[in-house]
């Protein structure tokens, strides 16, 4: 398979470089278009727990860009109720074949870690967030004990 | 020889002006060569042209002054410059002046001529390599003269082979000529425009061509004949004689006696230029009938104009032909194409009715037994087209006057399937559209007429003719579309093949796909071509077009509904339809696609509209067109993004890991193609990325469809003959299935917003004063040109959409005055530069949307 020597090469990559907000990745070896890992945010709100991500690869890739779905519930204004999350970076507009998937995950991270109310994809959060932030910060604390994963061993 | 001749005929040296004006070589290399042609007379005096750089079609207009005898040999040889090498023959071919001479009863004025050029190829055959345009002026020798001198020559070389040789290579080649009509003003300008003369396809005659061995004998007899025949008048007796070719001196004293009568003759009154029965004209010199291959039917006569063409006359009909008459095969019928009641009386009144196939064509039916056919298959031989495309075959009629058969859909043809189409012709000077000629005003000008609608016109009616020139919408002639002109084209060729009778196609609303499914495909397809007689179940309208009008709305609308899976909208945001590569979940799929390509090509034929459009490379496939990476943009815009990306940026050390290979996924599976052999193994870099993209674009527009495609086409073309669309490009092709619609100017501009400029700016202003002035089908172009489609959303233009949803039509201000627009169809954007005025506007909308292959869109 064309994609599946890009994609090995890019998990071996994201292994060793042992990035410390995205961890315990999962991969079925026999199917290389779906990763699975760990977000952990530094920042608060959401530095109190950990969210799983689910990374799905077209067959077409690089040529088109992957997709990302939290499968961790999360409050956050950029990240809806589905999972789905707008990144710009894997976006039809600015997708390059070039932009390597832990560029996309560095990019997830920083949006997970400060929210981006401009962009959101819940007027309702981004209005809170953007009015009133100890309301925003209490609920999304909360949120995150009540749904998030286990942080691992730090 | 040519010493001997010369010596003894030193008077007869003649000033002949030879203009070399342009050549059609074959593409057979990789460089392109450097033309320039060596005229020799008699293997002497040889001139030369200048080189053209680097051409297939060199123009060299250069004009020779050359002395000739009547019998003089001209050989044209085309060479490639070349700077280091000895320069290459290219082609060649030789004229022999005496047998024009004979032909044109010793007047070459305007006389073009077409040479095929022959050349040896590598296994030592001669191979028509191209073919040179020369016109010969400025030669007018009394041919009774000549004939005495011809048959002093013939006299003093009996004994001599040469001579034959000679003539023999002149006869063995292809070479048409024609009167070019110009100096003909004075009977020009007597004559109404509207009385059809033979035009200069008529004039054309064929002296001899390489594919036509058995007409060879014929052609020799016909240019000898001529001449001979005027002696004839005088001296029928000798008539044997001479179509044996041998002139005794006796003859010629004769001939040479009958220089008054002939004199006569050219010296006409003018109106005798259009051969006719009047019995006041008989000055001009009756003839016997031609003894060459068969004689004339009873009743009929050949005569001569004052040019010395020969032309036929009907006594029982008193009517008047360029064209010998032929009995006509078994199991044709004759049919005229003619629509205009008021002009069929005019012509008959000329008695012109037959003959002139630009006014009153003659159109073959294919027979019912195709094995009763009475044309004769024609040879094989090379004329640098290569093959014909499957199905067709190359014929001649008993009058050895080509024509083609397609055995896949029963039709027929004058128009050579390879070249359909192709409107700018290689000489620039095709043959005309049906029921037009060329004639000359009294100072000289061209003007056309049509007989189709009594009207006439200085516009070349070819499409590519005169480049340069300012159409109507002031754009240069080659960027005009005359959409109606290709239109009449197609129509013409569909009346031509029409079948008698009707066919009945019973259907029920509720199962109207598998209906009309079983029902056209049980019958042969050509039959679709009948008058189609439509019926809706327990609702009994005669169809008198209406009902199957709503057939063809209704069905195509339930056929490529992409529920079906058979085909599918090309992506989410564009509803225009393409192939669906998921469609083998129906086992069936590919009958149906041949059902469907009958389908459309019924819609096309019998004019109809279906109710969605395909997608604008789906049209060109049907065009046999090359697909771009351009194309993918329309039904894939990330994919052609990416393949933009890899093109434009340095793609070694940016970990890209491409190789030769390429997956996709259709329901769930994923298909691996490898792009070339051993592809996985071969990485792609920054030096083969050029091949990488080229098969990427030609994967990325078939994969999963091929086979699908392929039926469809086969079933498009058992009933019409795909090279019947070669006259128009893709966005012709939608207009023509999807119709015009009404396009309602004042929604598009109430859903219009602007960039940059605004409601009042003054361009905008223009701009919509453009739209509503022009027609219909140039809003539905500027519509195409800027929204990749000619349809508007069923809900009008607010319901416009593009790449990210709901976009509006959108004019926004870019660029300098001197730039084009240019449109984003992914956005419904126009760039519209700020013009200085609205005649500027107008001129460079009209060049954009005219012309969008080349530049434009982006």
């Amino acid at each position: 398979m064309t994609s599946t020597r890009r994609l090995q090469k890019e998990l071996a990559d994201l292994r060793s470089s042992d990035l410390k907000s995205f961890k315990d990745i999962q991969v079925d070896e026999a199917n290389l278009l779906v990763w699975n890992g760990l977000i952990i945010p530094e920042n608060p709100p959401y530095n109190k727990g950990a969210f799983r991500i689910e990374i799905n690869f077209p067959a077409e890739y690089p040529f088109k860009p992957p997709k990302i779905c939290f499968k961790t519930k999360i409050y956050h204004p950029n990240i809806d109720e589905k999972g789905q999350v707008c990144l710009p970076i894997i976006s039809a507009e600015n997708w390059k074949p070039a932009t390597k998937t832990d560029q996309v995950i560095q990019a997830l991270i920083a949006l997970v870690n400060d929210p981006e109310p401009e962009h959101p994809l819940r007027a309702d959060l981004a209005e809170e967030f953007q009015k009133d932030r100890k309301k925003f910060f209490k609920t999304a604390e909360d949120f995150t004990r009540k749904h998030s994963e286990k942080r691992p061993n730090e | 020889m040519a010493e001997n001749v010369n010596g003894r005929n030193n008077h007869l040296y003649h000033q002949l002006n030879v203009s070399i004006e342009s050549a059609s070589l074959r593409n057979n290399g990789i460089f392109k060569p450097n033309p320039y042609v060596e005229l020799s007379i008699d293997n002497k005096s040889t001139r030369k042209t200048d080189f053209v750089k680097h051409t297939y079609l060199p123009k060299w207009e250069d004009d020779f002054t050359v002395l000739v005898t009547p019998n003089s040999e001209l050989v044209f040889r085309v060479l490639d410059h070349s700077s280091f090498l000895k320069d290459a023959v290219l082609g060649e071919r030789s004229v022999s002046l005496g047998e024009v001479l004979q032909h044109y009863n010793g007047r070459c004025d305007n006389l073009e001529l077409i040479l095929d050029l022959m050349v040896n190829n590598k296994y030592n055959n001669r191979s028509k390599s191209g073919e040179l345009v020369a016109v010969l002026n400025g030669l007018n020798i009394d041919m009774t003269q000549h004939g005495a001198a011809e048959a002093t020559l013939a006299e003093s070389n009996s004994g001599n082979g040469n001579r034959g040789t000679n003539t023999s290579r002149v006869l063995s080649g292809g070479i048409r000529s024609r009167m070019r009509l110009r100096g003909n003003t004075s009977s020009t300008s007597e004559g109404s425009p509207y009385i059809p003369a033979p035009s200069t396809r008529d004039v054309r005659v064929l002296l001899a061509s390489d594919n036509q061995v058995g007409n060879e004998s014929r052609s020799l007899g016909t240019s000898n004949s001529i001449a001979n025949q005027r002696m004839n008048a005088v001296h029928p007796s000798s008539n044997t004689a001479l179509q044996n070719g041998i002139v005794s001196p006796a003859i010629s004293a004769v001939a040479s006696g009958s220089t008054s009568q002939s004199q006569i003759a050219t010296n006409g009154p003018s109106a005798a230029q259009l051969p006719s029965t009047n019995p006041n004209e008989q000055q001009i010199v009756s003839a016997q009938p031609a003894t060459d291959d068969e004689p004339l039917p009873a009743g009929w006569e050949i005569r001569f104009d004052q040019f010395g063409r020969r032309y036929y006359v009907d006594h029982n009909t008193r009517s008047t032909y360029w064209e010998k008459p032929t009995p006509l095969p078994q199991g044709f019928n004759r049919m005229f194409v003619l629509h205009n009641p008021e002009y069929t009386s005019l012509i008959t009144i000329l008695g012109l009715q037959h003959g002139n196939d630009q006014i009153g064509n003659q159109r073959f039916l294919y027979p019912q037994q195709a094995q009763a056919s009475g044309g004769v298959a024609a040879t094989e031989e090379d004329d640098g087209l290569g093959q014909l495309p499957d199905g067709w075959e190359k014929r001649l009629q008993p009058d050895n006057r080509v024509y083609f058969v397609n055995h896949k859909n029963r039709t027929t043809q004058w128009e050579d399937p390879r070249t359909q189409g192709q409107e700018v012709s290689l000489m620039n000077e095709g043959p005309l559209p049906p029921g037009w000629e060329v004639r000359y005003t009294a100072s000289g000008e061209r003007f056309f007429v049509d007989h189709n609608t009594k009207k006439t016109t200085f516009e070349d009616p070819r499409p590519g003719a005169q480049k340069g020139l300012k159409g109507v919408y002031g754009v240069p002639r080659a960027y005009e579309r005359s959409f109606r002109w290709k239109l009449s084209q197609f129509r013409y060729l569909c009346q031509s093949n029409a079948l008698p009778s009707h066919i009945k196609i019973t259907v029920t609303r509720q199962t109207l796909f598998e209906d009309s499914y079983h029902q056209i495909m049980r019958l042969p397809a050509y039959e679709l071509r009948r008058r189609l007689y439509i019926i809706f179940r327990g609702e009994e309208g005669l169809d008198y077009g209406g009902v199957s009008r709503e057939w063809f709305f209704l069905l195509s609308h339930e056929v490529l509904n992409p529920m079906y899976c058979l085909f599918e909208y090309a992506n989410k945001n564009n509803y225009s339809l393409q192939i669906n590569p998921a469609s083998y979940v129906n086992p069936d799929h590919l009958q149906y696609f041949k059902f469907i390509g009958r389908f459309i090509a019924m819609a096309l034929y019998h004019g109809r509209f279906i109710y969605s459009g395909f997608t604008m490379p789906f049209y060109k496939r049907m065009l046999n067109k090359k697909l771009t990476t351009k194309d993918i943009e329309t039904i894939d815009p990330e994919f052609y993004n990416s393949l933009v990306w890899v093109k434009d940026n340095n793609i070694d050390d940016c970990g890209l890991e491409l190789w030769f290979s390429v997956d996709f996924e259709v329901l769930g599976q994923i298909i691996h193609h490898e792009l070339k052999e051993d592809g996985d193994k071969e990485r792609v870099t920054e030096e083969n990325k050029e091949e990488y993209i080229g098969l990427m674009t030609e994967w990325r527009m078939s994969r999963g469809i091929e086979q699908q495609t392929k039926t469809f086409l086969e079933g498009f073309n058992e009933v019409v003959p795909l090279e019947w669309l070669k006259y128009f490009d893709e966005r012709e092709l939608e207009l023509m299935l999807c119709g015009m619609q009404e396009i309602d100017v004042d929604d598009w501009q109430r859903n219009t917003i602007y960039r940059h400029y605004n409601r009042n700016s003054k361009q905008i202003v223009w701009f919509w004063q453009f739209v509503r002035e022009t027609d219909n089908e140039k809003r539905a172009r500027l519509l195409q040109f800027v929204t990749g489609t000619c349809r508007v959303p069923v809900g009008g233009f607010a319901e416009l959409m593009g790449s990210n949803g709901a976009q509006r039509y959108c004019i926004e201000k870019v660029g300098k005055d001197t730039w084009l627009p240019r449109s984003h169809t992914c956005f419904n954007r126009l760039d519209l530069p700020p013009y200085k005025s609205y005649d500027q506007l107008v001129e460079k909308l009209n060049y954009a949307i005219e012309e969008t292959e080349g530049f434009g869109q982006e």
